[in-house]
């Protein structure tokens, strides 16, 4: 943001931290999703047959991945916040989304 | 009759890995150099403001190309590769999933490597997404503040990797069991 006198303003980190959770979260539920789908927990119906479940489990994670960030956005835009804690747990969820997908863990449950 | 050279599936193959799968690999890396090498201190400058547009415009590009990668493939690319071949169909050559779980060397491209290329893209896509956001909102910022830096620069690290290791599986399947 660039003011009248042309001094950059520096703008809060809300957003940005908001953005990163939600990609966090969003990587999470593929993995979980991935997961109830192997352990026959859970079974996201296919929205697009000829490409099966595999488009209702990713469609999901999306849909929760954009859900999750318009309520941190929202919440956060205009805050300036300790950005460490965010950090560390958005690592931690896409790490273990990430390694979810895996077909080697999902033998291991 | 004169015969094509390359089939519908094929062609949406090659868009598919090569030229969106390889351009959105390129643009990551590029924008993971530029992320680093772009780095500075000095928030005013004007030089900064216009490597800033630039790096905006990479990042919003890479992340069209990767869901464009990612849409492609799980809409047009995998349902033919997923067909169930006609009972008693010896020559499996049109039908790569059948193909590849019928020679136990090859079971672990299905079972191991089409699985994770169905959904570990996925994430990638949602990564690369939150950076060009982070670029469009915050503009120089992005390079002058080291925290909101090493932040994209993260992701866009992990991104290259996911990109990368399901490229390589990509051309390991395709090597095996052309789409044609």
């Amino acid at each position: 943001m660039v003011t009248i006198e042309g001094k950059r303003e520096e703008v809060a980190n809300g957003a940005a931290l908001a953005s990163l959770l939600a990609a966090g979260i969003g990587a999470f539920a593929v993995g979980f999703i991935v997961i109830l789908n192997e352990t026959g927990l859970f079974a996201a119906p296919a929205l697009y047959a000829p490409a099966g479940g595999v488009s209702g489990r990713t469609t999901l994670s999306a849909v929760i991945w954009l859900a999750g960030w318009a309520v941190l956005h929202n919440r956060w835009k205009n805050r300036q916040i300790k950005s460490r804690g965010v950090h560390l747990l958005s690592m931690i969820l896409i790490g273990l989304g990430v390694v979810l997908t895996l077909p080697p863990v999902w033998k291991l449950l | 009759m004169e015969t094509m050279l390359f089939t519908e599936r094929s062609i949406w193959t090659m868009l598919h890995g090569i030229v969106l799968g390889g351009g959105a690999l390129m643009a990551t890396s590029a924008a993971l150099f530029s992320l680093c090498a772009m780095r500075t201190d000095h928030a005013l400058d004007s030089a900064l403001q216009k490597q800033a547009r630039y790096l905006l415009w990479l990042t919003v590009f890479t992340a069209v190309v990767l869901w464009l990668t990612v849409l492609v493939g799980t809409y047009v690319t995998f349902p033919p590769y997923r067909a169930t071949p006609p009972e008693g169909l010896t020559d499996l050559s049109q039908y790569p999933r059948s193909l590849i779980q019928s020679n136990p060397r090859t079971v672990w491209l299905h079972s191991f490597a089409m699985e994770v290329k169905e959904h570990l893209p996925w994430i990638a896509a949602m990564l690369s997404t939150a950076v060009a956001f982070i670029s469009v909102r915050y503009r120089s910022q992005l390079l002058s503040d080291a925290q909101l830096n090493k932040m994209a620069t993260t992701l866009t690290a992990i991104c290259f990797g996911l990109v990368s290791f399901v490229a390589i599986l990509g051309v390991f399947i395709n090597k095996v069991a052309p789409l044609e």
